[in-house]
């Protein structure tokens, strides 16, 4: 039976959650897969022109069918509901993460146009459980390097995207938000107008992203009491993010590392003495 | 003290050195494009494992795009330009569970970048025609062709335009008209 009160398992349930919800959401629309579909294999197999890159992934080349991706959606699936019954640090459980993870980066090959940042933080973090989790060789000191790696990584996801918005004039003026939203793509109609209709209202959520992200590492080595405002903002954005962007998949990824900041930031030495 | 080496004791070295170089790559793949982040990107991460953070910066999408097709008749005679549909509305469900954003993030990723591709092709060819080789141009040629055809022997031609979503203070203009192609 599984248990919370290990970091490294809390971040693979959160996980899980997500990538499972993403999974489905991959069998929903399998048919972008076939012949037919957006990601037809028999034009993404262009990507692979070196000779030695075809005969080195050659092998998988034929499972990148619908039905065969259909096949390794539904196996992934089975193994997520795995991992809910055998802990991590179990054999099983490590057996069962890594085959997650070899689903994963079979999957990378032919999805690179249509993935986007939940998906490299899922697969950070499950690499990341793997090669910290291997039973008989793991110490508890490379399962603490591990998650301090994944809270790192976090904070820099935060800091680099806050920097990037800070260097942009669009942002900087307050109309970048507004103007996302106005998109179809990843905008919503309600919103949009909204934050026609109240411009002060944008330039506060342009700035409050910007400062924010840009000083999120300070969650690190801030006492708890203070560090914890920084992760519920993140919480809320997230949500918000999914709720009018449709980002939903942001929303587990990141939430997952979030007991690893947790965890550094207990490790600092104020909160040891 | 020396360090006294057993398997556990180099596979946690090997480990830890493996992820700070993972680590020292991500910081080096951020923000400009260098000679080594783009050997890192492009000849090391063949899974993408390296992530860009720069979410929606420096410059935020604030464009949608779209896909229209038509098909050659006669030699002076047009089909009317239908559009492919990339962008969706969203359901109240979309916060939890949103297949529909896969299509739209492959179009999106597919048309970015082809636009983003043009200048370069411009560039060093002089004209547009080497971008009918390029990845983005075919997926997106096969994606319009796989709609109904006109006739049996039909010629297809595809226009990229891009808009300003629900505002409508600019103009559609467009950004790539392709030749007829034999599909």
């Amino acid at each position: 039976m599984i248990l919370l009160n290990d970091i490294s398992q809390t971040v693979l349930i959160i996980l899980s959650i997500g990538l499972l919800i993403s999974t489905l959401e991959y069998l929903k629309k399998v048919q972008i897969f076939s012949p037919n579909g957006l990601l037809s294999w028999n034009v993404m197999q262009l990507k692979w022109t070196k000779q030695n890159e075809k005969s080195f992934f050659k092998p998988l080349f034929k499972l990148f069918s619908a039905p065969g991706l259909a096949a390794l959606f539904i196996i992934r699936c089975l193994l997520i509901i795995g991992l809910l019954f055998f802990p991590l640090q179990s054999t099983t459980g490590w057996v069962l993460i890594s085959l997650l993870g070899v689903s994963l980066l079979m999957a990378s090959l032919v999805t690179y146009y249509g993935s986007d940042g939940s998906d490299q933080m899922s697969m950070l973090i499950i690499i990341t459980l793997i090669l910290c989790n291997l039973p008989a060789f793991t110490t508890g000191k490379l399962r603490d390097i591990g998650i301090w790696f994944i809270g790192l990584q976090a904070c820099l996801s935060y800091t680099v995207a806050g920097i990037a918005k800070l260097v942009s004039a669009e942002w900087r003026s307050g109309t970048a938000i507004k103007d996302v939203f106005s998109t179809k793509t990843y905008g919503s109609k309600k919103a949009s107008l909204l934050l026609q209709k109240y411009p002060s209202a944008n330039r506060f959520l342009c700035w409050n992203v910007i400062v924010m992200e840009t000083i999120f590492p300070l969650c690190l080595i801030l006492p708890w009491q203070y560090a914890i405002v920084f992760l519920i903002w993140g919480f809320i954005f997230h949500f918000f993010t999914a709720l009018i962007m449709g980002l939903n998949s942001f929303f587990w990824a990141f939430m997952a590392t979030y007991p690893a900041i947790y965890f550094i930031n207990h490790q600092m030495p104020w909160h040891l003495f | 003290m020396m360090l006294k080496l057993n398997p556990i004791v180099i596979y946690e070295l090997v480990v830890t050195i493996f992820l700070a170089f993972w680590f020292l790559s991500t910081i080096l793949c951020q923000f400009k494009e260098t000679k080594i982040s783009s050997f890192i990107r492009y000849k090391i991460d063949y899974f993408n494992l390296i992530p860009l953070w720069t979410f929606f910066a420096p410059h935020p999408g604030k464009r949608d795009y779209h896909l229209l097709y038509r098909d050659r008749i006669t030699d002076i005679d047009y089909s009317d330009w239908q559009e492919m549909e990339i962008t969706e509305e969203r359901t109240i469900w979309s916060w939890l569970w949103n297949p529909e954003k896969r299509d739209k993030k492959i179009l999106s990723d597919v048309v970015q970048s082809l636009v983003s591709s043009i200048p370069s092709y411009r560039e060093k060819a002089g004209s547009l025609n080497l971008l009918m080789f390029s990845m983005p141009y075919i997926i997106v040629l096969h994606a319009v062709s796989q709609y109904k055809k006109q006739s049996q022997n039909c010629y297809r031609q595809f226009m990229l335009a891009e808009s300003s979503g629900y505002q409508k203070e600019t103009a559609p203009s467009l950004i790539l008209l392709s030749v007829f192609h034999q599909i």
